[in-house]
């Protein structure tokens, strides 16, 4: 019975590129969050990608074609994994600094999906902790990235948005429509609604 | 009983005079609407962009909702604020629209408004910031007493959001 109720959200897809003009040499990290129904049962949870410079063109693109393969499993929607990427380029001391963090979700429907994701970066809250961060060469970053997926606690933080990421999504799923889930808009003809609506009507007429 | 998630993201907003922005948000329900699980209201978080026209928030939002009939389907409503240097916030524009009826990913864009108030009211607004704003913010979802104001508009807040239907079907509802 228990094995009955859960379905599948298979994801492969890739970290395409990111635009930031005023950086170079730039690395993305990513990790998975999701909510306590679900479990990952394959793949990477986390990755980090290579070092990349930007194209030399004047699009000034940063690609790093990375892959994204993993499976989850729930017994229900409700905390559907987000993907987190963080980056990360080396400031004028050489020290790497963040340079962005962006979150979505997992795309919920079948099919490929690409999204660009805005990159921001969090602002000191204080005048005295930007002059600070200014002397020492270190900028404010979140502890856990995890935090950019939560919808709680937001409202005290600034931050400046400075860059976007490019992810495209391959999402296949199993057993959504058996356990009752409707993900796209029902097909005309082949409705569920005819079979079980459509056939009683026709039973009673007959 | 039918079941509902909405799981995705406010974007951010774009078309407001100045950046720096942060929004407010709430869902509103009927009455035979529940929520299992998930925040049902927020604030996001205060973005000033570097180079770019638009404020990004990537606010997520992952609700679930039960519900035994289809009247009072949820909106989504939004108060957009700009905060300035010093950190005082001012109202930029209020906004609603439906969470859509079809299963799905939709991007959605918002497109809100502010009051105006008397003449005098808006030139000093002019010179000193601030404004008029609602008593009642039910009106921004609400049909009812709207005639009274006067209003103009202001940017868009830019939504994705993915919808996932339960047992819609079971009760012979087309979504």
């Amino acid at each position: 019975m228990a094995s009955s109720s859960v379905f599948l959200v298979m994801v492969s897809g890739q970290i395409e590129s990111a635009e930031f003009p005023e950086f170079d040499d730039i690395y993305c990290r990513y990790c998975f969050t999701h909510g306590l129904d679900w479990l990952i049962t394959s793949g990477l949870e986390e990755g980090i990608t290579q070092v990349t410079k930007k194209s030399q063109d004047e699009k000034q693109r940063f690609v790093w074609n990375f892959p994204i393969d993993i499976t989850f499993k729930s017994t229900n929607p409700s905390g559907w994994p987000q993907l987190v990427v963080h980056a990360y380029g080396p400031d004028v001391f050489g020290t790497d600094v963040v340079r962005g963090y962006g979150n979505c979700h997992v795309p919920i429907t079948p099919g490929r999906h690409k999204l660009r994701i805005p990159m921001f970066v969090p602002e000191s809250s204080s005048a005295f902790q930007k002059l600070t961060s200014w002397f020492l060469g270190r900028r404010p970053e979140y502890v856990d990235p995890r935090v950019v997926a939560q919808g709680e606690g937001r409202e005290v933080t600034r931050v400046r948005s400075q860059g976007f990421l490019t992810v495209s999504f391959n999402v296949v799923m199993k057993d959504m429509k058996k356990l009752g889930y409707d993900v796209l808009p029902s097909d005309v003809v082949h409705a569920a609604l005819i079979e079980t609506v459509g056939q009683s009507q026709a039973a009673t007429e007959a | 009983m039918g079941e509902v998630h909405v799981i995705g993201q406010i974007v951010g907003a774009s078309g407001f005079p100045e950046h720096s922005l942060f929004c407010k948000w709430g869902i509103h329900t009927g009455g035979s609407w529940k929520v299992l699980s998930g925040l049902r209201e927020g604030q996001t978080q205060v973005d000033n962009p570097q180079n770019h026209e638009a404020a990004y928030w990537s606010h997520p939002i992952d609700i679930h909702f039960a519900t035994k009939g289809l009247q009072g389907w949820p909106k989504i409503h939004f108060q957009v604020w700009h905060q300035d240097q010093y950190g005082r916030n001012e109202l930029y524009g209020y906004g609603f629209c439906h969470l859509p009826t079809s299963p799905g990913v939709h991007e959605i864009e918002c497109s809100t408004w502010r009051p105006t108030g008397t003449f005098f009211q808006q030139i000093s607004q002019f010179f000193l910031g601030g404004g008029p704003q609602l008593k009642n913010p039910d009106l921004i979802y609400s049909g009812a007493d709207r005639y009274k104001l006067h209003t103009i508009a202001m940017g868009k807040v830019h939504l994705r959001l993915g919808l996932i239907l339960r047992n819609f079907d079971r009760f012979g509802i087309e979504c």
